[in-house]
């Protein structure tokens, strides 16, 4: 059997850019209001602007800007509690552009509360020019934390997939963008299929399937560098890679008995421990936060059920997790591993769902036909899933406090979301 | 509100914060970071050409696809019927070789749809073997969800897009 390997010749580069949109917000939100930042106008403009969408899409802020105030300060003599009060505003925002060379940009931001009538917080950023959309989210995360007392994931990235599907064969590929979705930035290009990326612990590595060689293999690529590698080299198909919680192993979908079993593979030596064995379908297999314990959907009961094993003990029984209707599968834990998300059929759907270990029954988070693949994010307070509408595949959020957003790419496809660790 | 005043922290893309309060202003945050993102490299993937197999083995084996219920691996009473022709050809020729690709419908998670359709293979492969055709001269793989023919929503695609192929 002779294989022809031959390069790719890709036109040009084509991006799929997402586009946001915020769908729905939480019931309570806080009330903030960003005053434009001094500075040239074309900058803070757009970093006002970049500032607004990321609070409005954590779903927990409505945004006041300058025009929609009573009275519009400059700076901390000149604002009136009194105005703000009348408007429910909680919190404001005061900001300035300081650019010390061609080659640093940085932005002092001040955060008043209302209702104390007093200053909160005072933070600078260092930045750069061709850096503004990074600077702004810094912005945002800085807003965030100190409104909400948890670390915010507007500087923090996806993972996604691409396609687009034309006559003769489709492009697939690899992406990694802002949380926002803009910025996006290309680490695989390929003509056939890539599934089931994700993030190695550190935020330095990607794991990923596909399918180039001719059947399912897991690489492993470095992001900076580009340098990748198959992370085991067999003859058969490999899939469904995912990174314990220190970085040093990777559970793996092996299927060298002609069936899918899970396997644990030391990133250092490549030894191999075998997790199941089972002659029904054992597959995607995730850590818990803590690299105690491994979620796995199995068909052991005759419909795929998640199934959880102890790693301390040695020969531990696989526990069932889930008993509520006939799909549930590809979960991952929260990250208090007190629950997992993961995919649920419910009426001929295929909802994500949440369900905690102490409870009996399962919440569907989302409603459409066809959700996939849910991604927490690092704060855990943000679940990022594909989905369909008009069938096309797209990504959406959801967020623990029930707000939604979606991110739709310009052109093609997009699906296979994995969110990254803190990058700041 | 306020949060843990001391933290550091570093990692790939280089950035560093400092936080910290104002002695003067127990109640207030004091920060300063510095903003460092590092661009990533993109690769191109060379993809193996699939083997071509002569002429001959071609025609005997076009069109042999069978096809499966949903979430199942069963072989169908007419999928048997489909797969008895190419054994009689695998028999009259000992230097057939063969690939056997299982594929899955959207419906369902990826990673499960890709060892569906494994066992869809499988399946096939276990008939052949049991109508003595060597286990060495038949390869197996799965493409899940990821190769679909038909691309609608409804039954009649899905149904379409349950199958094994072979060739």
């Amino acid at each position: 059997m002779k294989k022809l390997l031959f390069l790719l010749l890709i036109p040009n580069f084509i991006y799929a850019e997402l586009v946001l949109e915020i769908t729905k917000g939480t019931e309570n939100p806080y009330s903030l209001a960003v005053i434009n930042f001094d500075g040239p106008q074309k900058i803070s403009k757009k970093i006002n602007s970049i500032i607004k969408s990321d609070m409005k899409r954590t779903g927990e802020f409505i945004i006041r800007d300058s025009s929609q105030l009573i009275s519009v300060p400059r700076n901390e003599e000149e604002i009136k509690y009194k105005d703000f009060k009348l408007l429910g505003i909680d919190f404001i925002v005061l900001g300035s552009l300081i650019t010390e060379s061609k080659f640093n940009l940085s932005v002092s931001y001040d955060i008043y509360d209302v209702r104390k009538e007093k200053k909160i917080r005072t933070s600078k950023v260092f930045g750069i020019p061709n850096k503004i959309r990074q600077l702004s989210h810094y912005i945002s995360d800085g807003i965030y934390e100190e409104i909400t007392g948890l670390q915010g994931v507007a500087s923090t990235k996806l993972l996604y997939v691409t396609e687009e599907r034309n006559t003769d064969k489709s492009l697939f590929q690899l992406v990694i963008a802002d949380a926002d979705g803009a910025n996006e930035q290309i680490l695989l290009r390929s003509n056939e299929p890539i599934i089931s990326p994700s993030w190695s612990p550190d935020s330095k590595k990607v794991a990923y399937v596909s399918f180039e060689t001719g059947m399912a293999k897991v690489f492993i690529q470095d992001l900076a560098s580009g340098k990748r590698e198959i992370a085991l080299k067999n003859s058969t198909q490999v899939s469904s890679p995912s990174w314990s919680p220190n970085g040093k192993f990777l559970s793996l979908t092996l299927y060298q008995d002609g069936n899918a079993e899970i396997y644990i593979l030391n990133l250092k030596n490549k030894n191999l421990t075998r997790l199941t064995n089972h002659y029904s379908i054992d597959t995607e297999s995730s850590w818990s936060p803590n690299g105690s314990r491994i979620m796995f959907t199995s068909g052991r009961s005759g419909s795929p059920q998640l199934y959880e094993i102890d790693l301390r003990r040695s020969n531990s029984k696989p526990k069932r997790i889930t008993f509520e209707g006939n799909y549930n599968a590809k979960a991952s834990y929260l990250a208090n591993g007190d629950g997992a998300i993961f995919v649920h059929r419910s009426n001929k759907k295929f909802q994500i769902a949440l369900k905690y270990f102490d409870e009996n029954f399962v919440r569907s988070l989302t409603e459409s036909r066809l959700d996939e693949s849910p991604s927490i994010s690092p704060n855990g307070n943000v679940i990022i899933y594909a989905t369909t509408e008009d069938e096309l595949g797209l990504l959406a959020g959801v967020t623990l406090s029930g707000a939604r957003f979606k991110l739709p790419a310009k052109k093609g496809e997009v699906r296979e979301p994995s969110w990254s660790g803190f990058l700041r | 509100m306020s949060k843990a005043p001391h933290r550091l922290t570093s990692n790939f893309f280089g950035i560093v914060i400092f936080t910290m309060v104002l002695s003067s202003c127990s109640s207030m945050n004091v920060t300063e970071e510095t903003l460092y993102d590092r661009n990533v490299q993109t690769v191109q993937a060379s993809v193996a050409e699939e083997a071509t197999l002569d002429y001959e083995t071609k025609a005997i084996f076009t069109n042999a696809t069978v096809l499966f219920d949903f979430d199942s691996f069963n072989l169908s009473s007419k999928s048997i019927q489909t797969l008895k022709g190419a054994v009689t050809a695998m028999k009259a020729n000992q230097a057939i070789k063969i690939t056997i690709s299982g594929h899955a419908d959207e419906r369902g998670t990826r990673e499960y749809n890709l060892a569906l359709g494994q066992r869809r293979a499988e399946s096939v492969k276990d008939y052949f073997a049991l109508n003595g055709v060597a286990g060495s001269r038949v390869s197996v793989k799965s493409y899940g969800e990821e190769r679909p023919l038909a691309f609608g929503t409804d039954e009649m695609s899905h149904a379409k897009n349950r199958r094994a192929e072979i060739n």
